[in-house]
C-alpha cells in the first residue's frame, strides 16, 4: 500500500509495502542513499533519520509508522550547506571511510535540538551508534564544538 | 579470458610469484613514469594528462590519479599530497580520482614486504610487470613514494618548459607557487591550467629532482581532506549506494556451517516465493533475486540450506584449542598434522633454556581467538552485463584482481571488464576477498543485461566471513644470574592467512606454499636484546576460511609477545617501562620512541586506588608504536581511561591523519582486546549482528593522546600499526592494576 509522508519538507507518496522498514524505502523507492544500512536490528545507528525531529532507527520502521509524519534525512539537513554540527564536524575531520558518519550527524543534530549544552554523560548516554573506525574522540570534540556554533548561530 | 590475464593470474596466485621473480629484471616501477612512453589516463574535454598519475584542467584543478582504494585510511589525501607538493599545487584545487586499472599501477613495495627478506628486491621489480592495484600490507604512500613524486615533478618540468618558451625566457628564472607560474624580472604570470596544453603535449625531462624534505611546504602539514566534506553531508558514494537505471537487487544465504557444501535448498512452502525473480546458487550459498533488497530478504528467510556438517569439520573452538595445544606440545599426528617451519634464528635459545635452573626460567601460553572485521559497509558488489561488456562497482582492495576474477568467470576479454571503485565502507583487509563478486556475477548472468546489486546482512557477514585465525603461543625464557635476559623461545601455531586467501582466489593453490612470512609477523625479528633467540611456527589447514585482519600477524604476535616482556620484567622485579629501555640499549630510535610515549603518559605518576598502567612496543609495517594504556577496574569492569601512543613512521607526511589512523587502530584493537570475538560451536559460528558481537562505544572509548616521534627514518605504514600494542599494553595495564594476568583475548575478569 503507498504511504504519503513529508519528506525532507517535500509531500512524497512512497510506493512499497507496509512492513518494509523506512531504511529501505529510503534507499530504493526515494532513492536517497545518504542513510546507510549497517545492521538491520537497530543496534549500530547507521540508519538514524528523524521523525518528527526524533532520531530514530530506520532499519526497523515500517514505512507504515511514518505515514502523515515528517521525516528528515542526511540529505534533508545538509540541502542549505552544513549545518552546525556538519561545520564542527568538518573542522574536526572527524569521518574516516565515512560510512557511519550520517548516522551519527543525525543522532548529535537531534541531541543538540534537545539539550544544547550537553555533558560528556549526556553525549555518552544519546549517542550510542557504532564507528568501526573509531572515530569517537574526534566525534566528541566535534560535539563540544557544534554546541558553540550552534549557541552563536551558525 | 585473455590469455596475458591467465598468465599473470597465474604468476601471481601459484608459487610461481617466486620463481618468476628470480628470472625478472630489475626495472623499477618509477623509471617507467619518467621516460613518457607510458600509459595517461582517459581524459575528458580541455582535460590534459601529463602522465599516468595527474591531468591538469584548464581552471589549475589538478586531479591526482590515486590506484589505491580508499577505506578511511586517508590514502586519496595523502597520494594527492605527494603530487601537489612536487608541483607546487594550491592544494584547494587539488581532487582526486580513482585511477582505471592499468599495469603501470601496480604495487611493488607491497610484495617486497610478502616476500622472505633474500627475493624482496626481485619481487618489488616484479611489481610492474605484474600490475597489480593492490591496497595493504600499510604500503600504499611507501608504493606512491616514487612514482607519484616523479610524475609531478615532471610535469612542473614540462609547465616551466612551456611558459619559458611562450614568455622567451630561461627555465631557471621560473618559480611555481600555488599553481601560478611566475618570472620575477618580467613581473609575468600564467596559472598552470593556462599552460597545461601546451606543457602536456612537451616532452618529458629524463630526470628530474626531487625536493629535500626541508622545502616541504604541503608534507608534513595537515591539511583538510579531500573525503571529508562528502562524508560529512552524506554525499559520498560507497559501492551500496550505487544506483542504476533498472537495477534489481539481490541478497545470499550461505549454508549454516563454516565449511562444506550446499546439498539441497528446503523452501517453507516447497517453492520459493513469488517475489524471487532468479536464483543464483554456489557451492555453499543460494541468492534470490528480486526488486528489493527486503524482498529478497524475505525470500531468503523462507529457504532453509542443507549442506555441510561434514565429519572433521565440525569444529568447535574449544576443541580447536586442544588440538592446538596437541601441536604445541610437538604433537605432529594429531587431527592438525602441522608443517613445522622456523621463522627467525640466533643463537641456542632451546639448549639455553634447558640448562638454566628452574628459578631462572619462565613459561607461559597465550591464546586468541577467531576474529571478523565487521567493516560498517556490508559486503556488496553490483554488476551489469551487457553486449559482451561487464561493468563491476564494487568496494574492494584489488580492482586487478577484479578485472581478471570478472573477465574469467563470464568468459570476456580483460578490457571488457571496468571495475569502478567507490569509497569503502571500512575494509580492514575483508574487501581482497572476491566471494561476494562472484555471487554478484553469478546473479546479473540471469537477468538479461539488467544490473544487479548484491547485498549481504550483518548476519551473513559476521557468520561467514574469512576471519582472522584462532592462534596459540607458548613462550619460553631464560635469565642469566644477574638477571639479564639470555634465551627467548617463542611457538606459535595457526593456519596460514596468505596461502588461505589465495586458495579462495584460485582454487589451484593447495598443498605446497612459500613460507608465510605473516605467520610471524611480530616475532620472528624482536629489536630486543637476546643472545639466544629461536621463533618457531606451526602452520595447520583448518575447515574455517581465514583473511587478512588489520595488522595480520602482529594482531596476535604483538600481544604475545609484549605481555611475555611484561611477565619477564615483573618475575625479574624491574620496572616494565625501564626494563625494555635495558632490552633496547643499542636500538636508539625504539628507545626513543619508548621514551616518548612513557614521558607524555608520565609513566611513574601516581594513579588512584583500582587503577593500572601498562606499556607494549610493536614494530610493524616498518613503523615503531609505543602505547601506555591506563585503566580502572570496577568490580569486574574493565574501563579503559586514557591511551598515549607514540610513533615513528619515519615521516608523519600528514601528521592528524596518522593521529587519526593510531587511535582509530586502537579502538579497533580494544574491540577485540575487550569486547568481541567470534567462536565456533559445531561447525557453526556462534555470533550473528553487532547485539552479539559488540563493539567498542563512544561511552567506552578512552582519550587519547599520540606523539610523533620524527626520526627521519623512511617511510613506514600507519594504517594498521595503531592495533597491534593495544591488547598488550591494556592486558599489562590490567596485572598493574589486579596482579591478575590475562592470557587469553577477550580480556575477562573472573
Ligand atoms: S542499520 Fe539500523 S541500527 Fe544498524
Ligand atoms: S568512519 Fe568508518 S565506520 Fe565510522
Amino acid at each position: 500500500m503507498p504511504t504519503t509522508l513529508t519528506l525532507n519538507l517535500a509531500p512524497v507518496t512512497l510506493n512499497a509495502p507496509d512492513d518494509k522498514p523506512l531504511l529501505w524505502a529510503l534507499r530504493e523507492e526515494a532513492n536517497l542513499v545518504g542513510t546507510k544500512f549497517g545492521c538491520g536490528i537497530a543496534a549500530c545507528g547507521a540508519c538514524t533519520v528523524h521523525v518528527d525531529g526524533v532520531a530514530i532507527r530506520s532499519c526497523v520502521t515500517p514505512l507504515s509508522a511514518v505515514a502523515g509524519k515528517q521525516v528528515t534525512t542526511i540529505e534533508g539537513i545538509s540541502a542549505k550547506g552544513p549545518n552546525a554540527v556538519q561545520k564542527a564536524w568538518i573542522e574536526h575531520q572527524v569521518p574516516q571511510c565515512g560510512y557511519c558518519q550520517s548516522g551519527f550527524i543525525m543522532a548529535t543534530t537531534a541531541l543538540l535540538e534537545k539539550t544544547p549544552d550537553p555533558t560528556d554523560a549526556d553525549i555518552d548516554a544519546a549517542i550510542t551508534n557504532l564507528c568501526r573506525c573509531g572515530t569517537y574522540p574526534a566525534m566528541r570534540s566535534a560535539i563540544k564544538k557544534a554546541t558553540q556554533l550552534q549557541k552563536a548561530g551558525g | 579470458m585473455a590469455k596475458f590475464s591467465k598468465t599473470k593470474r597465474a604468476l601471481l596466485i601459484g608459487t610461481g610469484v617466486i620463481g618468476g621473480a628470480l628470472v625478472l629484471g630489475t626495472t623499477l616501477a618509477w623509471s617507467r613514469v619518467a621516460s613518457g612512453k607510458n600509459f595517461k589516463p582517459p581524459v575528458k574535454a580541455g582535460e590534459t594528462a601529463f602522465n599516468a598519475w595527474l591531468k591538469i584542467l584548464p581552471d589549475s584543478t589538478v586531479v591526482v590519479q590515486v590506484p589505491r582504494q580508499d577505506m578511511g585510511q586517508g590514502i586519496y589525501t595523502t597520494l594527492a599530497m605527494l603530487v601537489a607538493e612536487e608541483l607546487d599545487a594550491d592544494w584547494s584545487k587539488v581532487r582526486a580520482e580513482q585511477s582505471v586499472v592499468n599495469p603501470v599501477y601496480g604495487v611493488s613495495v607491497l610484495l617486497g614486504d610478502g616476500a622472505p627478506p633474500a627475493l624482496r628486491p626481485a619481487m618489488m621489480a616484479l611489481g610492474p610487470v605484474l600490475g597489480l592495484q593492490l591496497t595493504g600490507g600499510s604500503a600504499s604512500v611507501r608504493d606512491g613514494w616514487m612514482p607519484m613524486r616523479t610524475a609531478a615533478a615532471s610535469a612542473r618540468a614540462m609547465l616551466l618548459s612551456a611558459a619559458g618558451a611562450k614568455w622567451n625566457v630561461p627555465v631557471t628564472e621560473l618559480t611555481i607557487e600555488k599553481s601560478i607560474v611566475k618570472h620575477a624580472a618580467t613581473g609575468k604570470s600564467a596559472a598552470i591550467g593556462e599552460l597545461a596544453q601546451v606543457a602536456g603535449g612537451l616532452t618529458p625531462p629524463s630526470t628530474v629532482n626531487l625536493k629535500a624534505p626541508k622545502d616541504w611546504k604541503i608534507l608534513g602539514t595537515s591539511p583538510a581532506r579531500l573525503d571529508v566534506v562528502e562524508k560529512t553531508l552524506g554525499k559520498a558514494q560507497f559501492g551500496i549506494d550505487v544506483r542504476l537505471d533498472g537495477m534489481l537487487y539481490a541478497t545470499v544465504k550461505h549454508i549454516p556451517y563454516v565449511s562444506g557444501h550446499l546439498q539441497e535448498v528446503r523452501w517453507k512452502n516447497g517453492a520459493p516465493p513469488k517475489d524471487v525473480l532468479h536464483l543464483a546458487r554456489g557451492d555453499n550459498w543460494i541468492a534470490v533475486v528480486s526488486t528489493s533488497y527486503w524482498s529478497a530478504k524475505k525470500a531468503l528467510e523462507e529457504a532453509e540450506l542443507v549442506g555441510g556438517g561434514d565429519t572433521g569439520t565440525v569444529l568447535s573452538s574449544e576443541q580447536l584449542a586442544a588440538q592446538y595445544n596437541e601441536v604445541l606440545d610437538g604433537k605432529n599426528d594429531g587431527v592438525l598434522k602441522p608443517l613445522r617451519r622456523t621463522f627467525g634464528e640466533h643463537g641456542n635459545a632451546e639448549k639455553a633454556i634447558a640448562s638454566v635452573a628452574k628459578t631462572q626460567r619462565i613459561d607461559a601460553a597465550y591464546s586468541v581467538p577467531f576474529q571478523a572485521h565487521a567493516s560498517m559497509e556490508p559486503m556488496n558488489c553490483t554488476v551489469q552485463i551487457k553486449d559482451g561488456k561487464v561493468d563491476v562497482w564494487v568496494g574492494n582492495q584489488s580492482p586487478t584482481v577484479v578485472q581478471w576474477l570478472a573477465a574469467g568467470n563470464v568468459g570476456v576479454p580483460s578490457e571488457n571488464v571496468t571495475v569502478h571503485t567507490p569509497y569503502l565502507g571500512g575494509a580492514f583487509g575483508r574487501r581482497i576477498d572476491l566471494e561476494v563478486i562472484r555471487q554478484a556475477l553469478a546473479c546479473a548472468k540471469l537477468t538479461d543485461g539488467k544490473p544487479v546489486q548484491l547485498i549481504w546482512s550483518r548476519e551473513e557477514d559476521i557468520t561467514h566471513d574469512a576471519f582472522r585465525p584462532a592462534v596459540s603461543a607458548r613462550m619460553s625464557a631464560a635469565f642469566d644470574d644477574k638477571g639479564g635476559l639470555l634465551a627467548w623461545h617463542h611457538r606459535i601455531v595457526g593456519p596460514s592467512v596468505t596461502k588461505n586467501v589465495m586458495a579462495r582466489m584460485n582454487p589451484l593453490v593447495a598443498g605446497d606454499f612459500p613460507p608465510d612470512f605473516a605467520n610471524a609477523d611480530g616475532a620472528a625479528e624482536l629489536p630486543y636484546a637476546l643472545a639466544h633467540f629461536k621463533c618457531d611456527h606451526a602452520q595447520v589447514e583448518l575447515p574455517v576460511p581465514v583473511g587478512f585482519w588489520r595488522s595480520v600477524g602482529n594482531s596476535y604476535n604483538g600481544f604475545f609477545v609484549e605481555t611475555f616482556v611484561d611477565e619477564i620484567a615483573f618475575a625479574l622485579k624491574k620496572d616494565p617501562y625501564l626494563f625494555r629501555l635495558e632490552l633496547l640499549k643499542d636500538q636508539p630510535r625504539y628507545a626513543k620512541v619508548v621514551d616518548a610515549a612513557a614521558s607524555a603518559a608520565q609513566w611513574s605518576s601516581a594513579l588512584p586506588k583500582g587503577w593500572g598502567r601498562g606499556i607494549a612496543l610493536v614494530y610493524s609495517f616498518k613503523s615503531i608504536v609505543c602505547q601506555v594504556v591506563d585503566v580502572e577496574i570496577v568490580g569486574k569492569d574493565i574501563k579503559v581511561r586514557r591511551v598515549v601512543s607514540a610513533v615513528d613512521c619515519g615521516t608523519a607526511l600528514h601528521p592528524d591523519n596518522v593521529k587519526a589512523q593510531i587511535s582509530g587502530a586502537a579502538i579497533y584493537g580494544l574491540t577485540a582486546a575487550l569486547k568481541s570475538q567470534i567462536t565456533l560451536k559445531d561447525g557453526q559460528v556462534q555470533q550473528r549482528n553487532f547485539d552479539t558481537f559488540p563493539l567498542l562505544n563512544m561511552a567506552e572509548c578512552p582519550q587519547f593522546e599520540t606523539v610523533i616521534v620524527h626520526s627521519g627514518a623512511p617511510l613506514g605504514g600507519i594504517g594498521e600499526v595503531g592495533v597491534p600494542p593495544i591488547a598488550p599494553a591494556l592486558g599489562n595495564a590490567i596485572f598493574a592494576a589486579t596482579g591478575k594476568r590475562l592470557r587469553g583475548l577477550p580480556f575477562v575478569l573472573g
